[in-house]
């Protein structure tokens, strides 16, 4: 802007002219602003939305039962939140909760340079090490899930497992006001990723002070044969009124059991953890009384946005504890569940709209 | 086999039985039957007997093709995940249009290729099938997974068909028990029986005399992965009403092996029987069955299951010298 010593006439003139410059810019900044996130100035070229461009992050999530299809969910919301931050992830671990598989994957991401992991601690101390030397490289480690307070990560996302038990012991207890006879069926006792689960269980019933006798049932990991366990469990122990479950294949097989001797009507409980759809379908129809999801989805897709802007900020946004929630999904909510297979519930693939 | 004795007289009857083979897993399970009857009222019941045919059937149906395969000298330890695939594979076929009859003949020929595949890999390029079939194994699991997207899907329950691939009550005991029997008859009364007993007994024998060994043991190959398909339609179809991309699985292919073994194949080959592998596979469901229903806790579970097993065969080893010392006294 040029500055005129000629005097008030002149200096209007450029105080207008000065203005219209102004102005001018003023006007032009709205309308580039007005163009949204769609037109990224030079310097931002591959950035997302308003952020500026960066390497192509690489998350990699160490992972307890890998194929499990609890987590396909949490997977897609790993691929959903990648592919708003322009970020890749790698889904590792071990297929059978083997903790020294978790820990060589998480291992080989530390030397092969990651740019952050996130880990479901199912061990009390077997990541504690891993952790501090990834932490030491400056790669942030968040853990999701499953999580220990002894270990060094920036934060947890998720649910805690014996936490979640002790929840539906409580359901439990509030089902069975004069106590009873309980069994907690498990797939694979001893599993880092349940056993907890079973264990708050129990615990809860224990201190709910009303005489429960609970029995702990192995089931087996392979579904069919799971559901025919249970099924001679209830043939034989007429007893035991409250069926429970603490993983999601044992409780599709007390579901199916429920409906076929029809034993609501004996005065049976049966209730149990995740969406298989014919858990659901017998929520729907009065069989089953609960299961719990527990946000699979937001366990993938939160750690991803939160290890990207502690990267992005140069460690100034510290991820937060977040609490993915537990929610009991008993009749009056399963219909939202059951209206159609969606990524949120790792039942399909494909995007959609919910509404 | 029967040799002199037409009419056989009541000494006879029991020399005669105590040949049998199949005798010390038979007489293991009537004693583990009377056990588990006597413990518990409800082992009897009929909603019982059917959770023991369902434990029975899948393992029952992988062994009668695995018996043909430990006999001829080989093993196929892809089974448990061609369970798993193959139901996946017939609701692919069946998304894309085509009626379910055809949409399962296509995925019974897809496990047959699967077979042959396992065949001509360890045939051809002098590969021992346990490590082929280890390859193949991880091999179709991942595909299970991918054609899945890692999640359970439901069987379907309506029409004509389905009701006799597993909707219908005792349906899969039934397919278990006449694929055993045609196995059975096929081993023993054929020449293609004979020929894979010889090609396992003595490879080199069998060729020189003229039997294609590579093509009876691809042929078994065939069979084990077919069976293994069928099985995982008929059970998931039958008990959960749910495809499972994890189902089956090395669990279930051990137990179709530990089945074949308990009824009296030999592990090295040159001999077998189908109707033991049977025998064998009902004797573990029994085990399983009867520890649920007394209701013995999770923990103690395994370690009891593992006993059982070591002292049935036990049992089995010591009626089979039994046995034959009555047939060469």
């Amino acid at each position: 802007m040029e500055f005129n010593e000629a005097g008030p006439a002149a200096s209007r003139r450029a105080l207008l002219r000065g203005s219209a410059l102004a102005g001018g810019g003023v006007a032009a900044a709205l309308a580039l602003a007005a163009c949204g996130s769609g037109s990224s100035s030079a310097a931002a070229a591959s950035g997302t939305g308003n952020f500026p461009a960066t390497p192509k992050f690489k998350f990699v999530f160490v992972n307890h039962v890998t194929t499990n299809p609890f987590f396909q969910a949490t997977q897609y919301g790993i691929q959903d939140a990648c592919a708003l931050v322009n970020c890749s992830y790698q889904w590792v671990g071990s297929e059978t909760s083997d903790v020294s598989q978790m820990v060589t994957a998480m291992n080989t991401a530390i030397t092969s340079g990651a740019d952050g992991i996130a880990v479901a601690l199912v061990d009390q101390t077997a990541f504690n090490a891993p952790t501090t030397a990834a932490l030491a490289k400056n790669i942030p480690v968040v853990s999701y899930n499953a999580d220990v307070t002894t270990n060094a990560r920036l934060t947890y996302v998720g649910q805690d497992l014996y936490a979640a038990g002790q929840q539906m012991g409580q359901k439990i207890a509030s089902l069975f006001p004069s106590g009873g006879d309980i069994a907690i069926f498990i797939a694979t006792p001893g599993s880092l990723n349940i056993q907890p689960r079973a264990d708050g269980a129990a615990a809860a019933l224990k201190a709910s002070g009303k005489n429960f006798t609970v029995k702990q049932v192995t089931t087996g990991a392979d579904v069919n044969p799971e559901q025919s366990a249970i099924d001679a469990f209830t043939q034989g122990n007429k007893s035991f009124k409250g069926l429970f479950a603490v993983d999601a294949g044992s409780t599709q097989g007390i579901a199916n059991v429920m409906r076929k001797y029809n034993l609501k009507s004996q005065g049976y409980h049966g209730g149990g953890f995740d969406l298989l759809v014919p858990t659901e379908q017998a929520i729907s129809d009065g069989i089953l009384d609960f299961t719990i999801d527990q946000s699979a989805y937001l366990q993938g897709f939160l750690p991803v946005l939160y290890l990207y802007l502690y990267k992005l900020s140069g460690t100034l946004v510290s991820p937060p504890f977040t609490d993915t929630g537990l929610k009991f999904v008993t009749k009056d909510l399963v219909a939202a569940y059951l209206k159609t297979q969606n990524r949120f519930e790792g039942s399909a693939a494909k995007q959609l709209y919910l509404h | 086999m029967l040799s002199k004795q037409r009419i056989p007289g009541l000494a006879g009857v029991s020399r005669t039985l105590l040949r049998m083979r199949e005798l010390s897993v038979i007489a293991v399970v009537v004693v583990l039957l009377l056990y588990f009857g006597v413990s518990n009222s409800a082992f009897f019941s009929s909603s019982n007997l059917g959770n023991i045919a369902n434990f029975t059937s899948a393992a029952a149906i992988i062994a009668a093709g695995e018996v043909f395969l430990l006999v001829c000298g080989e093993i196929d330890l892809s089974t448990g995940m061609t369970f798993a695939l193959i139901p996946f594979v017939m609701m692919s076929v069946n998304d894309h249009g085509v009626p379910m009859f055809f949409a399962v003949i296509i995925a019974l020929l897809v496990a047959a290729v699967i077979g042959v595949f396992n065949g001509l890999v360890s045939q051809l390029l002098k590969l021992p099938s346990f490590i082929t079939t280890l390859g193949t194994l991880y091999l179709l699991h991942g595909i299970t997974l991918k054609v899945s997207n890692n999640f359970p899907r439901p069987a379907p329950q309506d029409g004509f068909l389905m009701k006799i691939l597993g909707v219908g009550e005792w349906t899969e005991i039934i397919w278990a028990v006449l694929l055993v029997t045609l196995m059975q008859v096929i081993l023993t009364q054929t020449r293609w029986g004979v020929h894979t007993i010889a090609t396992g007994a003595n490879t080199l024998g069998a060729s020189e005399a003229g039997i294609s060994t590579q093509w009876v043991k691809i042929r078994a190959f065939m069979i084990a992965s077919t069976f293994a398909g069928f099985a995982g339609i008929l059970d998931g179809t039958h008990i959960s009403h749910s495809f499972d991309p994890n189902a089956g699985g090395n669990d279930l292919m051990f137990e179709a092996v530990a089945a074949c073994v308990i009824g009296g194949t030999a592990l090295i080959g040159g001999s077998g029987t189908v109707v033991g592998a049977l025998f064998g596979a009902l004797l573990l469901a029994v085990l399983q069955d009867g520890f649920n229903i007394q209701g013995v806790s999770a923990t103690t579970f395994i370690m009891i299951e593992g006993i059982a097993i070591l002292i049935a065969m036990v049992l089995n080893t010591q009626l089979g010298r039994l046995r034959r010392g009555v047939k060469e006294g």
